[in-house]
């Protein structure tokens, strides 16, 4: 059996007090798991937990395999290192380029030669549909463009795993669809497991294989999409049912 | 470490054999052995052969598409031997070469590219940014119109608490950088002066140093330090947070709802910090003198009183009123000019105290040689 690429057990995460508690799931190689849950019901949280940002309070986090937290910072380090972070807010730096931005993990932490480098962010950039966006500056793309850019930075040194904050949410459809796009590209072509926290609809139908849903501040719903929608638990009927609640 | 790659030469032609993964680790060995062999003249075609390679990441991939790269431009044939369907799909990522992307306009990035064309941008660059100057000086001088003749109102408070910030917050490091730099003044100058037998003299110096140059002098200092730059990150964030936008579109003008109160305080806080920092940098060296020479403070006081006029009064607060309105004015342009992203809040923020003091030193020098005796 494959080793999971992120192994949850008995999680209980939050900022002192627990926010969320007894969360325990997997994500395989290569899979897409969504998190999902309303506004302000841990999401972001396990999502620091899980990235190596937010010690949990309890339980385990395997990374790669690795119990983070118990490893030396240098140790963590290299176990993050295959993984990558798409941020809701996409952390861009908005004093660099773009495709200074996308290279930045890979002059910090590799030693590529420079044209080595420019390809691999060409690369890059097409995979997400930027071709020819090299020289732009952040401040000057669109919300989506913004996203798309951050998408190729996390990607950029072929993580196992990828983690991305909301990356449609504020988006209109067209745009949440060719990031969920991009998305179902990069882990066709890299084989990475990509774990998404959204709450939107849409995004998790088209791309999700597994989701694994948290409400009354633990995990209440694990499933595939299907078994989800189908659910007559009262939170998961309701979040995917929401008019007709 | 064993070879990442070997080579077969053909006539004419050249066979690389990988050898493992090419990935992170190798690509920079491999990158650096093939690029000699794709540019070697007598080479018409390059084989590489991945029937002993493994994986292929995405710096093998682009070290593929560079050679592929290379190979075209030269007129060689490159063929790529024996993929499996995973080495296959990885090279897939490959975008076209970037010489065949053709760009959409929107894509299109019109980047200067001669030394001419970056002067002219230059130079369109500060037109632009001195005509948004005159724009923001004029839009704010018209708000204060329709305000004094009450036809529009001021916020409630803004003025008073802009004061508060300004000045009463700013008093303390003015008082006692005045009064510091009083007994430095009074100490030197008693050291020289007395070597000349004109101790006396020293209050002369101070008093009209202090009155006409360095009161007001070191309040514009601070105050673009302090209040300058506040202004241009209030103004800035306010801007990159689209708040200003929202002003404008709920029909309130920026101008006078953030602009006109804090250029109204500050004409306010800037000669009233000034005449304090004089008052104390005089009582400053006077102490320090009268302590030196052995003489009562009084006479000291007594002497400024007789060799300073109203008229070096009026210079230095006039010069201060000045310095203030540079300081709220160049805080407010380069603050309302933030936009994207944060990173331009903290460059509008550097550029307003620069600005501000370049604005002052030039305006005093200008004053000096040009102004009123």
């Amino acid at each position: 059996m494959t080793a999971p690429l992120l192994a949850c057990r008995d999680l209980v995460c939050g900022y002192g007090r627990p926010v969320l508690e007894g969360v325990t799931f997997d994500v395989g190689p290569g899979e897409i798991v969504a998190l999902l849950g309303g506004s302000g019901c841990g999401k972001s949280t396990l999502l620091r937990t899980i990235t190596g940002l937010l010690p949990p309070l309890a339980g385990e986090v395997r990374v790669l395999g690795a119990p983070i937290y118990d490893l030396d910072a240098e140790a963590r380090g290299q176990v993050l290192r295959r993984t990558g972070t798409a941020f809701q807010q996409d952390a861009l730096f908005g004093s660099m380029t773009v495709a200074d931005n996308i290279a930045l993990p890979l002059r910090e932490l590799t030693d590529l030669p420079e044209p080595v480098i420019r390809e691999m962010v060409r690369m890059k950039l097409a995979l997400v549909g930027l071709t020819g966006f090299e020289r732009r500056a952040p401040a000057s793309l669109s919300g989506g463009q913004r996203k798309r850019a951050a998408l190729a930075r996390a990607t950029i040194l072929d993580p196992d795993l990828v983690f991305c904050d909301e990356p449609s949410a504020g988006l209109d459809p067209v745009v949440a669809a060719s990031i969920d796009a991009a998305l179902l590209q990069l882990r066709a072509v890299l084989g990475m497991g990509l774990v998404i926290v959204t709450h939107e609809l849409e995004s998790i139908r088209a791309i999700a294989d597994r989701a694994v849903m948290f409400g009354r501040g633990t995990l209440c719903a694990a499933g595939t999409i299907d078994e989800l929608i189908a659910s007559r638990d009262r939170d998961v009927y309701t979040f995917f049912h929401p008019r007709s609640a | 470490m064993p070879e990442p790659l070997t080579v077969e030469r053909e006539p004419r032609s050249v066979r690389v054999h990988l050898h493992g993964d090419l990935a992170l680790a190798t690509a920079r060995d491999v990158y650096a052995r093939l690029q000699p062999i794709a540019r070697r003249r007598g080479v018409r075609k390059v084989v590489v052969d991945f029937a002993r390679a493994g994986r292929i990441d995405s710096s093998g991939v682009a070290v593929i598409g560079l050679v592929r790269s290379w190979c075209a431009r030269h007129d060689k044939q490159l063929e790529l031997a024996s993929l499996d369907d995973r080495q296959r799909a990885a090279l897939e990522m490959l975008p076209p070469p970037a010489a065949v992307v053709r760009r959409t306009l929107e894509e299109q990035v019109v980047e200067p590219v001669t030394a001419l064309e970056v002067v002219g941008e230059r130079v369109a660059g500060v037109a632009s940014a001195a005509a948004a100057l005159v724009a923001l000086v004029a839009a704010t001088l018209r708000q204060g119109v329709l305000v004094a003749t009450r036809r529009r109102r001021l916020p409630a408070g803004s003025v008073g608490s802009q004061i508060v910030a300004m000045g009463f917050d700013g008093m303390f490091i003015v008082t006692l950088l005045a009064f510091l730099l009083g007994v430095t003044m009074g100490f030197q100058g008693v050291t020289q002066l007395q070597r000349l037998g004109a101790g006396v003299f020293v209050a002369d110096m101070i008093g009209l140093s202090m009155v006409r140059e360095l009161g007001p002098l070191i309040v514009a200092i601070i105050l673009a330090g302090r209040t300058g730059a506040a202004i241009a990150a209030e103004l800035g964030t306010m801007r990159v947070r689209s708040e200003i936008d929202a002003l404008a579109t709920m029909g309130i003008d920026p101008h006078r709802f953030l602009i006109l109160p804090r250029l109204l305080a500050i004409t306010v806080v800037g000669p009233g910090l000034t005449l304090i920092a004089t008052f104390v940098g005089v009582f400053g060296g006077t102490l320090v003198a009268s302590i030196a020479l052995d003489m009562p403070m009084a006479a000291f006081w007594e002497r400024i009183h007789e060799r300073l006029a109203a008229g070096d009064f009026a210079h230095g607060l006039a010069k201060s009123l000045v310095f203030a309105w540079i300081i709220a004015i160049a805080g407010s342009h380069l603050g309302m000019r933030a936009e994207g992203d944060p990173t331009s809040v903290g460059q509008a923020t550097t550029r307003a105290v620069v600005t501000s003091i370049f604005g002052i030193i030039l305006f005093d020098a200008a004053f000096a040689v040009w102004g009123p005796g």
